[in-house]
């Protein structure tokens, strides 16, 4: 038996299949971008192939992130909350605690025996998420993948008062036309976004085991950042993308297992890699 | 079926197209008065035959206009209102009744009165906690309401009158919690989002049309065949303004809302007006203490030098206790409006309470506009994962 999560999140799509063992058959990550999020039955295609596997081999799937609705061949939706809670708890049995900080939002999440008891979220606004990093290398000049190695060169850190995207980028080019340094500046937006979301961890209430996951954990000046603002240790996957459609994909297989032992309806439907459809797109 | 004359087809006609009655009226020869917050005691409108209008925002308008008066970083709630004010929507009042609930009322108040010119505007200055002294002060300042009032319409507000007024607005306030009764069984006879349409029409009709109104809506519920769908979860929604189907729809779409308790909700009917011998005393007592807006200063004892959190917390929110044991309710939103600085700080306190007594609860802030409704529907599945386990 095969399952599959399929995590839709506003910036990477990620898919991950697996079978009955959780073995990892084929993980997918691709840029969402305005054209690919109507495009989750191509992300899914590729899946396929790189495992070998034809649609209906898949016993179950379940689609999360912002982009969950936009998935017709998913048998059901489950927020991104609950996967990665469930996704970290797979690799990371003991963990308590989890830090996602992704492309548009960063999330706080209390987990207990794999499941969401609790979470935070960023207000409705990019600080405080990877929009901040990626606004700011641009006016920097500077590929988004570098910022975390130039940041872990800086002498001294920067501060940066403004914790808004959009005021901190002006303050980067006040600190550029003083002549700042660059790997300082850089250590300092680290720092800024570090400790906006630390605060958010703190409202939740932070126990170990600690981890950090979403697109942001990738960078080694972030993580480093978010250990000295949090002042505890922090465990991160060796995939920090894919933890949701990781805990999607063993979801899937968990309620599917739980209805065939219980002799259930399965919570599966017919399906075929059929392309989302918008109301923008019928009326045209 | 859909007789749009009746019932909740009518509700949700005059939902959709509110301004329409109040203009008939108008036309008819009536004096339609405008007021923004539900702490204007509208018996003392309906006493002298005035028509009270309540002045929505509508969060599909894009605010503009009001950028002109007021800063961008304010009440987005008050902003909405006075722009559509400022956009000419509320052209056919004859008047305006503003009142210190809060200071963004206070504020926008002065600029629709600089910006507007209605034949009537009063401010009426609320104090901001429930003590002897500021019941007694609230009384005078609803006395010299009378007299503009008086002064205004030519007319005597005498206390047959009043009273007469106040036991339409006590039946109002009847119904409308006899309609909330229906939230009770499981699946609710009724959804949170009909109710919406319901109590905003209400808001827009004379008193007496807004009792058939409601008459009508209670008997159709209540012979109703085709039930509502039951969904895992019964909801209370603690806000300042949820007013608005769109946003209801969003908490809808996994969970019965049973209970609403914000301005568009059952807060302004949960008590009565009790008569007594200067009919305002009545109405200054209700309208400071009955109505549980954040905008007001309780705690448990005056004079305490030693503070009790958990008595404190119960005499503040104890009511909601009764109202999650009575409707069955499993789970808690406090929904707030950005910048609503006295929701915002007594939501930590809240949250403690709910804690206290065991429910879950979540708190989801939006900023009165119908944009990015993704993120708030991500929060509520979220919170309605963590409850269904």
């Amino acid at each position: 038996m095969y399952f599959a999560g399929v995590d839709i999140g506003s910036t990477m799509t990620k898919v991950v299949l697996i079978d009955e063992s959780d073995n990892l058959l084929s993980t997918i990550k691709g840029p969402t971008g305005p054209e690919h999020r109507q495009l989750a039955n191509e992300v899914m295609s590729q899946s396929l192939e790189q495992a070998a596997l034809r649609i209906d081999d898949i016993s179950c799937i379940v689609a999360t992130g912002y982009g969950r609705l936009n998935v017709p061949f998913a048998d059901r939706q489950i927020t991104e909350l609950s996967c990665h809670s469930r996704g970290v708890s797979s690799l990371f049995p003991k963990v308590r605690t989890a830090i996602d900080i992704g492309g548009q939002d960063a999330k706080c999440m209390k987990i207990n025996n794999g499941k969401l008891t609790n979470f935070v979220m960023n207000d409705k606004c990019a600080a405080g998420t990877g929009r901040f990093l990626e606004v700011t290398a641009a006016t920097l000049g500077v590929r988004l993948e570098d910022m975390g190695d130039i940041a872990l060169k800086a002498t001294k850190k920067i501060q940066i008062s403004n914790l808004c995207t959009i005021f901190a980028q002006q303050e980067v080019v006040g600190l550029l036309s003083r002549g700042e340094n660059l790997e300082n500046i850089v250590a300092g937006l680290h720092d800024a976004l570090a400790s906006r979301v630390a605060a958010l961890a703190r409202r939740l209430g932070i126990e170990p085991d600690l981890v950090l996951t979403g697109g942001v954990a990738k960078n080694k000046g972030m993580v480093m950042a978010m250990k000295e603002s949090l002042g505890c240790e922090l465990l991160v996957p060796e995939e920090p993308l894919l933890t949701g459609a990781l805990g999607a994909a063993i979801l899937a297989k968990e309620m599917y297992l739980k209805a065939l032992a219980k002799g259930e309806a399965l919570p599966t439907k017919p399906r075929q890699l059929e392309k989302a459809t918008f109301f923008s797109q019928e009326k045209r | 079926m859909s007789d749009k004359s009746k019932g909740l087809s009518k509700a949700r006609e005059i939902y959709l197209n509110r301004s329409q009655r109040a203009k008939e009226l108008k036309a008819a020869g009536q004096t339609i008065i405008g007021y923004p917050c539900v702490y204007v005691p509208l018996e003392m409108l309906t006493a002298l035959d005035l028509v009270p209008y309540q002045t929505c925002g509508d969060i599909r308008e894009p605010v503009t206009e009001a950028d002109r008066a007021l800063p961008s970083s304010f009440c987005p709630v008050m902003r909405n209102c006075l722009d559509c004010a400022l956009k000419n929507k509320n052209d056919f009042l004859d008047g305006m009744v503003t009142i210190h609930s809060c200071d963004p009322q206070e504020k926008t108040a002065r600029v629709w009165e600089s910006y507007t010119n209605y034949p009537y505007f009063h401010f009426i200055d609320m104090p901001i906690t429930v003590r002897p002294e500021a019941l007694e002060y609230f009384r005078n300042q609803l006395n010299d309401f009378r007299k503009t009032l008086e002064t205004f319409t030519g007319r005597k507000l005498s206390k047959d009158k009043l009273e007469s007024a106040v036991k339409f607005h006590n039946r109002q306030r009847a119904l409308v919690r006899e309609l909330y009764e229906l939230t009770k069984p499981s699946p609710p006879q009724i959804s949170g989002t009909e109710i919406i349409q319901v109590l905003k029409a209400l808001t827009s009709l004379p008193v007496v049309e807004g009792n058939d109104l409601l008459t009508e809506v209670i008997s159709e519920v209540k012979n109703r065949t085709n039930g509502l769908e039951e969904k895992p979860a019964r909801l209370l929604i603690w806000s300042s303004t949820l007013d608005d189907t769109d946003i209801m729809q969003v908490f809808e779409a996994k969970a019965n809302v049973v209970m609403n308790e914000s301005c568009g909700g059952i807060r302004a009917y949960r008590s009565k007006v009790n008569f007594t011998d200067d009919p305002l005393e009545g109405l200054a007592d209700y309208y400071l203490k009955e109505i549980t807006c954040a905008r007001t200063f309780r705690q448990a004892t005056l004079g305490e030098t030693r503070k009790d959190y958990a008595r404190d917390l119960q005499s503040r929110f104890g009511y909601l206790k009764d109202i999650i044991r009575e409707w069955k309710i499993n789970g808690a939103i406090m929904l707030l409006v950005r910048y609503c600085d006295p929701f915002a700080f007594e939501m930590p306190s809240l949250k403690d309470y709910f804690d206290s007594i065991g429910v879950p609860s979540t708190y989801i802030e939006y900023d009165y506009t119908i944009g990015a409704m993704a993120p708030i529907r991500t929060r509520i599945e979220a919170f309605l994962e963590t409850i269904d386990q």
